[in-house]
């Protein structure tokens, strides 16, 4: 099994990121980090990625949930699989009333809380992947 | 310039409400007169004043009605009571109904304006109470939610790190060493759960649960909660008898925090019982309501810890052994009924049990349900 997949990290938080990201190259994924919304865009926008690891919380507010709004207007990023970490889950009802707990936004993302345990954070990637790969065999 | 004070003189005898606005009228203050109840509570509703002043005895609305109506509508409304029949026992009814003082006919003008300077101050100290009030509950949670958040996410980086460290080193670590590595994740885990709570109780704006209200089925909320719980009782050879009291009318709300309720006092109701006991869970219909009841024979709650019991941070003085919590569980619980427009209470006994009871309103019946009644008539 070829498991050189990429994936991009969008997160403010150096020290989060690193707690994450060593999990994710033990794994034997290529991980990018873009610490800031404007740079995570900037990567989607030049390299091609698998995966988009988002925080929800950055700079301003939910500049994450902005983020992952474009993608979903944006035709090439649409069926980007995302994996949104939050350290504000039970406040996602309340920042979305009306909505399921878990707002999508792009066609197939994912919603994880800070901190997350290294095999729940393992189980839900490859379970993203591996959704947005059947996804586009079918579309073919 | 526009006067500091409105006052409302309410009255039938129209030379009452002259020399009142006589009296009382002036740069500072303006005098608005009602010659019944109907249009003195127009008035009130139109902009409410800083005073009013009610004559008991009028014919339709009585004082004391539109002292009740105001209560009840406006309840920091200062309101004084006139009356010809000053007898003790009127004053002290008016009193009790809420009245801030009492002026007998008839009265001199420097008596109706002590009266009016006295019910005008309090009024301004009210408010400002009031405007404090407000204030302190905004800093509260305004100041919790940031330290909240503040603390949440360098303990969240900090257990990442743990997470991955503990992995990584998972080869070089002595069993000793990665035994502490899961103990640091555990207290970590502890304080996090903590700020999570915090957060429950200060940050959320609760009453937003309201938007996404609907009818749920009590049964339903209840199998769930009870299903939850379960594991627990097993562990501690504790049966859980759920009793339903024929079919049950709905109750508009929240499924997700309803059964967060019951599931936390099932919790509980495991966590202070005796190994090898019953939990007894009732629910039925009862005047317009639902009342569902969680009764246990465990240690029960001491006399003087009842009283503060659904407050922030409170949790009784006896503990069993290696209980956790941090004493909100039962402070969110009643939030949330409260937001359903319900009540929660206990009763206990040390050493015989305790009963939480929880009333909710029913809701309306489901209109395909009153159509199928319709058409059987």
């Amino acid at each position: 099994m070829s498991q050189s997949k990429r994936l991009l990290i969008i997160d403010d938080d150096p020290d989060f990121v690193a707690g994450i990201k060593s999990i994710l190259v033990k794994a034997k994924y290529e991980v990018d980090v873009a610490y800031n919304p404007k740079d995570g865009f900037q990567a989607l926008k030049s390299k091609a990625y698998d995966l988009l690891l988002l925080d929800v919380m950055m700079g301003r507010g939910a500049e994450g949930i902005m983020i992952a709004r474009k993608l979903g207007k944006d035709p090439n990023l649409r069926d980007l699989p995302v994996l949104i970490i939050t350290g504000i889950r039970e406040q996602m009802a309340f920042l979305f009333p009306g909505q399921a707990v878990h707002p999508h936004f792009v066609n197939v993302d994912e919603l994880v809380e800070k901190p997350v345990a290294p095999k729940l954070l393992l189980e839900k990637v490859e379970a993203l992947l591996k959704t947005a790969a059947t996804r586009k065999a079918q579309s073919k | 310039m526009q006067p500091e004070h409105t006052i409302l003189v309410i009255d039938d005898e129209e030379v009452v409400l002259d020399s009142c606005t006589q009296v009382l009228a002036g740069a500072t203050c303006r005098v608005l007169t009602a010659a019944g109840g109907a249009q003195g509570l127009k008035l009130i509703e139109e902009s409410p004043p800083d005073l009013v002043f009610v004559d008991l005895k009028m014919p339709g609305l009585s004082g004391f009605d539109i002292l009740e109506i105001i209560r009840g509508r406006y309840p920091h409304m200062v309101v004084i009571v006139i009356t010809g029949y000053a007898t003790v026992s009127s004053a002290i009814e008016a009193m009790k109904k809420g009245a801030f003082d009492f002026l007998p006919k008839p009265f001199t003008p420097e008596e109706l304006r002590l009266i009016a300077r006295r019910g005008l101050e309090h009024h301004r100290l009210l408010q400002q109470t009031l405007a404090l009030r407000r204030e302190k509950e905004l800093l509260r949670e305004n100041f919790a939610a940031i330290v909240s958040h503040e603390l949440k996410s360098p303990l969240g980086a900090l257990q990442q790190n743990l997470y991955a460290l503990t992995d990584e080193l998972a080869d070089r670590l002595s069993h000793e060493q990665q035994a502490r590595m899961e103990r640091l994740k555990s207290r970590l885990d502890d304080v996090l759960k903590l700020i999570h709570s915090w957060l429950r109780v200060f940050s959320v704006d609760i009453n937003k649960l309201k938007d996404t209200f609907q009818p749920l089925a009590v049964a339903g909320v209840l199998a769930k909660a009870v299903e939850t719980v379960q594991p627990h009782a097993t562990r501690k050879a504790i049966e859980i008898v759920p009793k339903v009291a024929g079919p049950l009318p709905d109750v508009l709300g929240d499924e997700g925090s309803l059964t967060e309720v019951l599931v936390n006092l099932l919790g509980n109701a495991v966590k202070y019982s005796f190994p090898d006991s019953q939990i007894l869970v009732t629910a039925e219909a009862h005047g317009g309501q639902v009342q569902i009841a969680v009764i246990d024979r465990g240690v029960g709650i001491a006399k003087e810890d009842l009283p503060h019991l659904f407050q922030d941070f409170i949790r009784g003085q006896k503990q069993p052994e290696g209980a956790a919590g941090c004493g909100l569980g039962l402070a969110i619980s009643r939030r949330i009924v409260e937001v359903h427009g319900g009540s929660i209470n206990v009763d206990s006994e040390p050493g015989q049990g305790s009963t939480f009871r929880i009333c909710l309103p029913a809701a309306p019946p489901r209109p395909d349900a009153s159509a199928t009644a319709e058409c059987k008539v």
